[in-house]
């Protein structure tokens, strides 16, 4: 029983730093802590019940492991920030008054589509129309809207049009346009190399957000070509 | 908070009592079959055993057994079992040299499946 308590502590602890290193992506509304008991607890319970071999003490033991881990993390949690930090992570400000903050997307394994996602479920579909952003420690999104923010009519849906330094083409599809147009766009704005465009997106209404790596957001208006509607 | 602490408290008092009950139950069940196989070994080496002694051990085995099945893998003590009556047979039917070696691997069965309990780096991984 003691090497099961080791084995299980072991299991529980090498899971959970894994599921830190993986960022927000996989984390939905709980501690990764708490994932990682939600993940372990039904396996741990279930195989001494199925497999008859198996003395049931054994899936017992686990799972009590389980709890006294759970109690001292919670322990933990509540008593030394540092360590509350480490554990469950700090939350991550992905959108600031200079745009997105592509660092802190990286770092939480997650891309700008993933991003307009996540805009789009907290009600927001430009990412204009927010001053900061941020992915929570328990992975849920939160966003303040800009006190400036854009109150024009959405004419339709923002679509991505250029996601770390390529054409989404579905969407060139999508919007009529193509890539010589955004090409000639891009050049307008100085930009010489596409690979330096992290993020644009058009709306309807031809307003362009456009966002290059190191550089502060940029809203601007363009002229549609004729039949350039979604 | 207090909650808390006290149900940590009461978990770890709980592990350490079965993680300490274990090691003991299972050292000493295996000890006293131990001792059991190695003087049926003693009588086969004088070639003096009985099919008799073969079923003393056997019916100490089965006792043993229904309070280790609470603790052990049941692989492990269908393992013993089947050793055992292989080794009864051969004392019954008067074939020492092979009981002999029936029986050494009980022996080693008995000393291995303790073992295989302690906290090593080799058992824990």
């Amino acid at each position: 029983m003691g090497l099961i308590f080791l084995r299980t502590a072991i299991v529980f602890v090498a899971l959970l730093i894994v599921m830190r290193l993986m960022g927000k992506r996989q984390i939905g509304e709980m501690q990764p802590f708490e994932l990682v008991i939600t993940l372990l607890i039904a396996e741990l319970a279930c195989i001494p019940m199925a497999d008859t071999s198996i003395p049931l003490l054994y899936g017992l033991v686990s799972v009590l492991t389980i709890f006294l881990l759970h109690q001292l993390l919670l322990l933990a949690d509540l008593k030394c920030k540092p360590f509350k930090a480490a554990l469950g992570g700090k939350p991550s400000v992905v959108i600031n008054k200079n745009g997105i903050d592509i660092p802190q997307l990286r770092k939480n394994s997650l891309d700008v589509s993933d991003l307009i996602e996540s805009m789009r479920g907290a009600g927001y579909f430009s990412l204009d129309e927010v001053a900061y952003a941020l992915y929570e420690a328990n992975g849920k999104f939160s966003a303040m809207p800009r006190e400036d923010g854009p109150r024009e009519a959405r004419g339709s849906l923002p679509v991505l049009i250029v996601g770390d330094g390529k054409y989404e083409e579905k969407n060139l599809a999508l919007t009529k346009t193509g890539r010589p147009f955004f090409d000639a766009v891009l050049k307008q704005q100085n930009i010489r190399s596409l690979r330096k465009v992290y993020v644009l997106t058009l709306d309807g209404t031809g307003k362009v957000y456009l966002q290059c790596r190191g550089e502060k957001f940029r809203t601007f208006r363009v002229a549609l070509p004729e039949g350039c509607a979604w | 908070m207090v909650k808390t602490v006290l149900t940590a408290l009461v978990s770890l008092v709980l592990l350490g009592g079965a993680f300490a009950f274990e090691t003991v139950f299972v050292e000493r069940r295996f000890d006293a079959f131990a001792a059991a196989v190695e003087a049926l070994d003693e009588k086969v080496r004088e070639e003096t055993a009985t099919a008799a002694d073969a079923e003393a051990v056997q019916e100490f085995w089965e006792h043993e057994k229904k309070q280790l099945h609470a603790v052990l893998p049941h692989g492990d003590i269908g393992y013993i079992d089947y050793w055992l009556a292989e080794a009864a047979g051969c004392i019954e039917t008067g074939s020492y040299g092979e009981a002999l070696s029936k029986l050494a691997v009980l022996r080693t069965v008995c000393e291995q499946i303790p073992a295989s309990y302690g906290i090593t780096f080799g058992n824990i991984f």
